[in-house]
């Protein structure tokens, strides 16, 4: 008897891993535009990715469905980038960061518009990590409700600033 | 049109360069391990909560039983022994429950909120035995310096100190006991300063959102 109930544990336990990997594959986008935000290497993506996988597979058991596995996973995943993962001290070679972020090739930087986006996006990576995820979140089309969701903020504070990243990304653009 | 619209629609485009991971891949990384600050705070922790246990065992070996019977302090010494245990127990059992409420599905926030608590609990704990050392230490010198006068009374003369030996014995204690104390908060402070210099940072940040 004692077996059986061990063999139907693990055949639940099974069942569990599979139907989590499996959304998790569907979504992993997710998780690796939160690392692109975030790290500056291809090794720290690497890491931060799967910090991730490990803190969603743990907190999974908790996830009823109550609301679609994306939000649910857009709120564990940025904990852990904001709060729970541990940065590695690492030298950033400049070559590294260009090529792996933001795949503008070199040719294309004559382009005016082209070399505004490259701007863009190195000024977002000097901002600080809250201002990051209120820029990713904004980037991902949440709306307020559900950045005050994810991070614990109310919706009038989100809005107040939103509006000031804005003007701080406009500082480091134009200062 | 935004600077963060045109750089929005480009995001979008972005997505066709990032990396895909296989099943299998996937499947592999969430038997590896955490190394979440949460996870290093914990061990941290307790080690701290043992350390201070095996420290206890290892001192208070028969000679130090017999030297406390000699100064007539093994009294004094059992009463202490059991009210630190009782209290170091009841510290055990706040980190459990505060560990266990920490979620990676709270809002940051929250998550942030628990995180600090936990640590602040343990700070609680590293300051109940520096406070709990020195008043220990300060009580059983005064025991002793008593005792020693009453037998030194007793006996013969060379065997008091005189006003000078006995500063420098007083003030020879008290440093050590300063220096001993003062090296585990530094330990303390460095280790925790490390772990948690970001989250509080963010934490901070977001706090500050809400007062205003």
């Amino acid at each position: 008897m004692y077996y059986l109930l061990h063999a139907n544990h693990l055949f639940v336990n099974k069942e569990l891993e599979h139907q989590f990997v499996n959304n998790l594959e569907k979504h992993q986008n997710i998780a690796h535009k939160i690392c692109r935000i975030y790290t500056n290497d291809q090794d720290s993506h690497k890491d931060l990715f799967q910090e991730i996988t490990i803190q969603l597979w743990k907190a999974y058991p908790k996830f009823r469905g109550d609301s679609k596995f994306s939000t649910w996973m857009y709120r564990v995943a940025l904990n852990t980038a904001i709060t729970l993962y541990r940065k590695k001290k690492r030298s950033i070679k400049t070559e590294d960061y260009d090529n792996f972020h933001f795949k503008i090739k070199a040719e294309e930087y004559d382009d005016e518009a082209e070399r505004h986006l490259k701007l863009m996006y190195d000024a977002v990576k000097q901002l600080n990590d809250i201002d990051k995820a209120l820029v990713f979140l904004y980037l991902e089309d949440k709306n307020y409700a559900e950045i005050s969701y994810t991070l614990g903020i109310t919706e009038v504070n989100a809005r107040v600033k939103m509006n000031r990243v804005k003007t701080k990304l406009k500082n480091i653009i134009n200062p | 049109m935004d600077d963060l619209d045109l750089l929005k629609k480009d995001w979008k485009k972005q997505e066709q360069s990032l990396p895909r991971l296989s099943y299998d891949e996937i499947y592999k990384m969430i038997w590896k391990r955490s190394s979440s600050i949460v996870k290093w705070i914990f061990v941290i922790s307790i080690l701290e909560f043992f350390l201070g246990a095996v420290l206890n065992i290892f001192l208070a070996d028969e000679e130090y039983w017999q030297e406390m019977e000699k100064y007539d302090l093994t009294e004094f010494t059992i009463i202490v022994y059991v009210v630190s245990y009782l209290i170091t127990f009841y510290f055990i059992y706040k980190f459990y429950k505060n560990y266990k409420r920490i979620s990676s599905t709270d809002s940051a926030s929250k998550l942030m909120k628990n995180i600090l608590r936990t640590r602040k609990t343990v700070k609680y704990y590293i300051g109940f035995i520096l406070i709990s050392s020195g008043v220990v230490f300060l009580i059983t010198l005064f025991i002793m310096i008593r005792n020693h006068g009453m037998t030194a009374d007793a006996t013969t003369k060379d065997m008091s100190f005189n006003f000078m030996q006995w500063l420098m014995f007083i003030g020879g204690t008290l440093l050590a006991l300063v220096v001993l104390l003062g090296l585990i908060w530094l330990i303390y402070r460095i280790v925790y300063g490390i772990l948690l210099k970001r989250l509080i940072k963010n934490y901070k940040e977001l706090k500050k959102m809400e007062m205003e």
